[in-house]
């Protein structure tokens, strides 16, 4: 059993092929950027969408004169159930218990487009090795059906967890978000020298390995931070399929405050296709395949 | 209409791509003529340009009536009567294009609207049909395959010949043989003024290479007045003809197999060291421009190779050459050269014009073949039309012209389900609605059988039956005796819309409890009116889904299907088969009226469900794969299609990558038994600033169902509903 935050199909941006992504939900960083906060804590919780209130009085936390205002009852007064009897969107939950065969039989739907592309199903999150136990489950019944496993990951956590999963992996993707470690902290609120530590060993699990890096407008958006990165992984990641610089991505803005977060990024604005370009040139000079994605 | 000669300086540059893209250009002119003096209009473009101002109203001055109700009927009164119109048709001579020929009108639009012959009179009919809103087709025209390769060996001549040979062993024919007589007559009269509008353009025409050009136009004109096509040139120039004519006819749209069709007149000129490749994609796309008919390209030969040449390259390059409103179907198999669907979803994501479709030939070769009829029939079975496959020449089917409101059939059931006192259930509301859709397919096989046995003395195919293997040979039109094969399409519609309310019915009120038959019935009633109509809306189309993914909706749909499948196939007999499948073409809007408010959270009065596609909203990640595994699982599986409908971002294939897994999804539908995809790559914002105002956007093509059509061509209300689609696809 495990907290699924939301099954894609048709995922084209996750790995080769046409895939399946599972995002698990529970993340140990808190990137500042994340443009899925709905992922970060690792129960179920309440997203709050006022605007979508039709003011039926189905929820717990009822409240006549707003509802008359055509608003919803103040979160506080919420309670997780209140999703269940909500059908205008205004409460939605996100996260939801699922076995790992319930995650199989919706994914397995999909099979003759993985055999079909060389695409698979990859388990991403919030972070996926926060629940290394349903991961094994996932990709243990994804191997059983003959349906290629990756894992997306932020590689914080002992390297163990991961070797764990050999046999069952035919890709692992992984992120690099900032190269030094003082300013990996800063934004992302852990230090990144056991990532960088779980990068090089990466080449023993002796599967094909793409290394993403999101530029954050702000952060990382320069050649200066980029280049050390490229540098890194030409001289540690010998399985490395391809670099990917991804653009920062303003869709997740309305979540925060769905959330009832604030959204340190909520004017941030992806990079113009030529700083990326301007960008990716940069990382191809150490010598690897790069992509922008 | 506007004056295309000498309208360049002789030193412009005129090579073949400068010619086309003239061409192009001046078509996009064309267009906003047409919307400007012919309004917008809900179809395929036709290649129809605007006539000169007062022709239609000119010639409704002088048709010749045969019935004392002021109109015109049967063999004698469409021919005389196209004859008519033919005679006085404009020419239209563009000095960069090689026919001198545009469809400028339609016969009908002359035609008093007096309705289907009063002698045969289907009154009896009207109640089934009125209860259950079926579209019957009674009196439709059209909407089968014809075979060029039978023009385009005779000619005009060559077919007049045939026809006069057959007259001999058929007496007693001679109201149809003379008919098609001066069908021929009619065209050839056309043909014969646009020679003296080529030579009035000569003596206006400065530029050298135009010059040229009209040069060889007037003397390949003159010589197909009455003889066959000997060069490329000339065969693409002959089909702009029939099209052109057939079009004005009855709105003819049926191609072929375009890459075979013209493949053997370019490797003759080639031998004869008489063509260029650029100037062989130069005629093909002419010919495309002058009307974008259907046609299909690749496919299966009959002994299991794939028909895949450089030809068939060429014919998509010819397409890209003009950059417009296309309708090419590439013929999709497990065996096929796979660069060249690279090559095509390449063009589509390029073009972003609809084009080119993709048909499966798995499912559809299947399919046909369990109606009876052999593989080496079945593989030539083409996509020549909106959403449909017809065999060129040999069969008549009335494609796309029969519609059950299985949606309409639905709410008659659920009104008996409450009427007769019983207690409401799922279980009862199935039975009552199988048993009112066995009637309504009964009630539209009756519709179609009334067609077949009064149609040829209402309005016979006299164009089209010139380019069938039959209809020449026995003395008879093809709608009453003269073709080959009976193959009586019927599609169901709003198939999503009655699964989905089964299915909301099934979950929220029998096994969640949340509501109860009487909320149900009160919110229907009510259409959904006020708050608690509206939660309980909400709810009933939050429930799960028809293309969520194999949802209890799904099963539902399936078993609609499977029901409807069987009752349609149940209706063969007297030498005719009915053959089933799953498309409302643009009548999502029409069938939508006729239905009240349905257990789905469907309002009343708005659209069905289109074609086979989920409403929209149908998944929270609207996952294509789910939705095309649903609509692969509802595919009735005798050779008529249930096409899928996608919209996609342009940025789904920003490189090579993407593009080999759209490559790829499209592999995989079909290997699923997925029969046709149509798909849409547009991007949201564009769409919404066409939709502010259309006129400024006289390029942008969009694919409405099967059909494609410019945008600013549409009805307000039509492009509302793209809009729609496209920006819950965004």
């Amino acid at each position: 059993m495990g907290i699924v935050t939301e099954i894609q199909r048709f995922s084209l941006n996750d790995g080769p092929g046409i895939r399946a992504t599972v995002f698990l939900k529970g993340c140990g960083m808190r990137c500042a950027w994340c443009h899925n906060p709905e992922t970060c804590a690792a129960a179920p919780e309440l997203m709050v969408y006022p605007e979508k209130c039709i003011g039926c009085g189905a929820c717990v936390g009822f409240d006549e004169t707003r509802a008359r205002a055509g608003l919803p009852p103040p979160r506080g007064e919420l309670r997780l159930g209140d999703a269940d009897v909500c059908f205008s969107g205004a409460i939605r939950a996100a996260g939801r218990e699922m076995t790992a065969a319930e995650v199989m039989e919706e994914i397995i739907q999909d099979t003759v487009y993985y055999e079909t592309s060389g695409g698979g199903v990859t388990v991403s999150g919030g972070e996926a090795m926060a629940q290394p136990e349903f991961v094994h489950e996932i990709l243990s019944l994804c191997h059983d059906n003959g349906v290629p496993g990756a894992v997306e990951t932020n590689l914080d956590y002992p390297f163990g967890r991961l070797e764990a999963l050999r046999g069952l992996l035919g890709l692992v993707m992984a992120d690099i978000k900032v190269y030094d470690n003082d300013q990996h902290r800063k934004w992302t609120g852990v230090g990144n020298a056991r990532i960088l530590e779980n990068v090089k060993l990466l080449k023993e699990l002796d599967v094909p390995v793409i290394i993403r890096t999101p530029v954050i407008p702000g952060v990382n958006d320069s050649v200066e931070a980029v280049a050390p990165i490229a540098r890194f992984i030409a001289d540690s990641v010998p399985n490395l399929r391809y670099y990917e610089l991804l653009n920062f991505n303003p869709l997740g803005g309305s979540k925060y405050s769905a959330l009832g977060l604030d959204n340190p990024f909520a004017n941030a604005r992806p990079l113009p296709d030529a700083d990326m370009d301007r960008l990716a040139g940069a990382a191809r000079s150490s010598g690897i395949p790069v992509r922008v994605g | 209409m506007r004056d295309r000669v000498n309208q360049l300086p002789p030193d412009a540059p005129m090579d073949y791509r400068d010619r086309m893209a003239i061409l192009r250009e001046r078509k996009l002119e064309d267009t906003q003529d047409k919307l400007r003096e012919l309004g917008p209009v809900n179809s395929d473009d036709h290649g129809i340009i605007a006539p000169p101002k007062g022709f239609a109203e000119e010639r409704a001055k002088g048709i010749y009536s045969n019935h004392p109700n002021g109109s015109w009927y049967g063999y004698d009164g469409y021919s005389e009567n196209f004859y008519r119109l033919m005679d006085a048709y404009p020419a239209f001579v563009d000095p960069c294009d090689i026919t001198p020929c545009r469809g400028m009108a339609y016969l009908s639009n002359l035609r008093p609207p007096r309705g289907f012959l009063p002698e045969a009179n289907y009154d009896y009919l009207r109640p089934a049909h009125e209860l259950y809103d079926i579209v019957p087709g009674i009196g439709a025209q059209q909407h089968f395959g014809i075979d060029y390769t039978i023009g385009l060996t005779l000619g005009w001549g060559g077919l007049l010949e045939k026809i006069e040979r057959y007259r001999a062993v058929n007496p007693g024919h001679d109201d149809f043989y003379d008919a098609e007589v001066k069908t021929i007559r009619a065209i050839q009269q056309w043909m014969k003024h646009a020679l003296e509008a080529v030579d009035e353009a000569l003596t206006r025409e400065t530029h050298p290479v135009l010059i040229d050009n009209l040069k060889r136009t007037r003397e390949s004109t003159e010589y197909m007045i009455t003889g066959a096509p000997r060069s490329l040139r000339e065969a693409c120039s002959w089909m702009c003809w029939f099209k052109a004519a057939s079009r004005t006819y009855n709105g003819d749209g049926a191609g072929g197999q375009l890459d075979e069709l013209l493949r053997p007149y370019y490797e003759a000129d080639l031998a004869a060291g008489q063509i260029t490749r650029d100037e062989a994609i130069f005629y093909i796309s002419c010919m495309l421009l002058c009307d974008p008919h259907y046609y299909q390209v690749g496919g299966l030969t009959a002994d299991g190779k794939d028909m895949v040449t450089y030809f068939s390259y060429m014919i998509l390059e010819a397409a890209d050459w003009l950059d417009s409103s296309c309708n090419i179907t590439v013929r999709v198999h497990d065996g096929m050269d796979r660069d060249f669907l690279k090559t095509s979803v390449e063009y589509l994501f390029k073009n972003k014009n609809g084009w080119p479709r993709f048909s499966g030939d798995d499912a559809l070769t299947e399919g046909f073949m369990r109606l009876g009829y052999p593989k080496e029939l079945a593989v030539k079975r083409v996509a020549v039309g909106c959403h449909w496959m017809s065999l060129p020449g040999l069969e008549y089917t009335v494609n796309d012209c029969v519609k059950t409101n299985n949606a309409r059939v639905f709410e008659v059931a659920l009104g008996q389900m409450r009427r007769d006192g019983q207690p409401p259930s799922v279980a009862r509301l199935w039975d009552i609605f199988a048993e009112h859709t066995r009637r309504c397919v009964g009630a539209t096989a009756e519709g179609i059988r009334f067609h077949l046995k009064h149609q040829w003395r209402n309005a016979p195919e006299l164009p089209l039956n010139l380019l069938s293997h039959g209809p020449i040979e026995r003395g008879l039109d093809i709608s009453g005796g003269g073709a080959r094969y009976y193959n009586m399409c019927i599609d169901g519609t709003g198939i999503a819309t009655v699964a989905d309310s089964f299915a909301a019915l099934e979950q929220r009120v029998e096994e969640e409890g949340r509501l109860t038959w009487d909320r149900v019935f009160a919110a229907l009633d009510s259409d959904f009116e006020g708050v608690d109509g509206e939660y309980v809306r909400l709810m009933l189309s939050g429930s799960n889904r028809y293309g969520g993914g194999d949802t209890p909706a799904d099963h539902w749909a399936r078993r609609i299907s499977r029901h409807f499948t069987e009752c349609v196939t149940a209706q063969d007999g007297d030498g005719l088969k009915f053959v089933p499948g799953w498309f409302s073409w643009s009548n999502t809007i029409p069938l939508g009226k006729a239905v009240g408010a349905t257990p789905n959270g469907r309002k009343a009065r708005t659209p069905i469900n289109h074609g086979a596609n989920p409403h929209p909203g149908f998944r929270r990640d609207g996952a294509l794969t789910a939705m095309s595994n649903a609509i692969c699982a509802i595919q009735p599986g005798y050779g008529n299609t249930a096409p899928i409908q996608l919209e996609l971002d342009p940025g789904m294939a920003r490189d090579d990558e993407a593009v080999i897994k759209i490559v790829d999804y499209i592999r995989a539908i079909m290997k699923q038994g997925a029969t046709l995809l149509n798909i849409n790559i547009i991007d949201a914002g564009k769409i919404l600033e066409a939709d502010k105002n259309p006129a400024l956007y006289p390029d942008l093509v969009v694919r409405v169902t099967g059909f494609t059509a410019y945008f600013c061509m549409l009805t307000k209300e039509f492009r509302q509903l793209v809009v729609e689609r496209i920006l819950r696809a965004a």
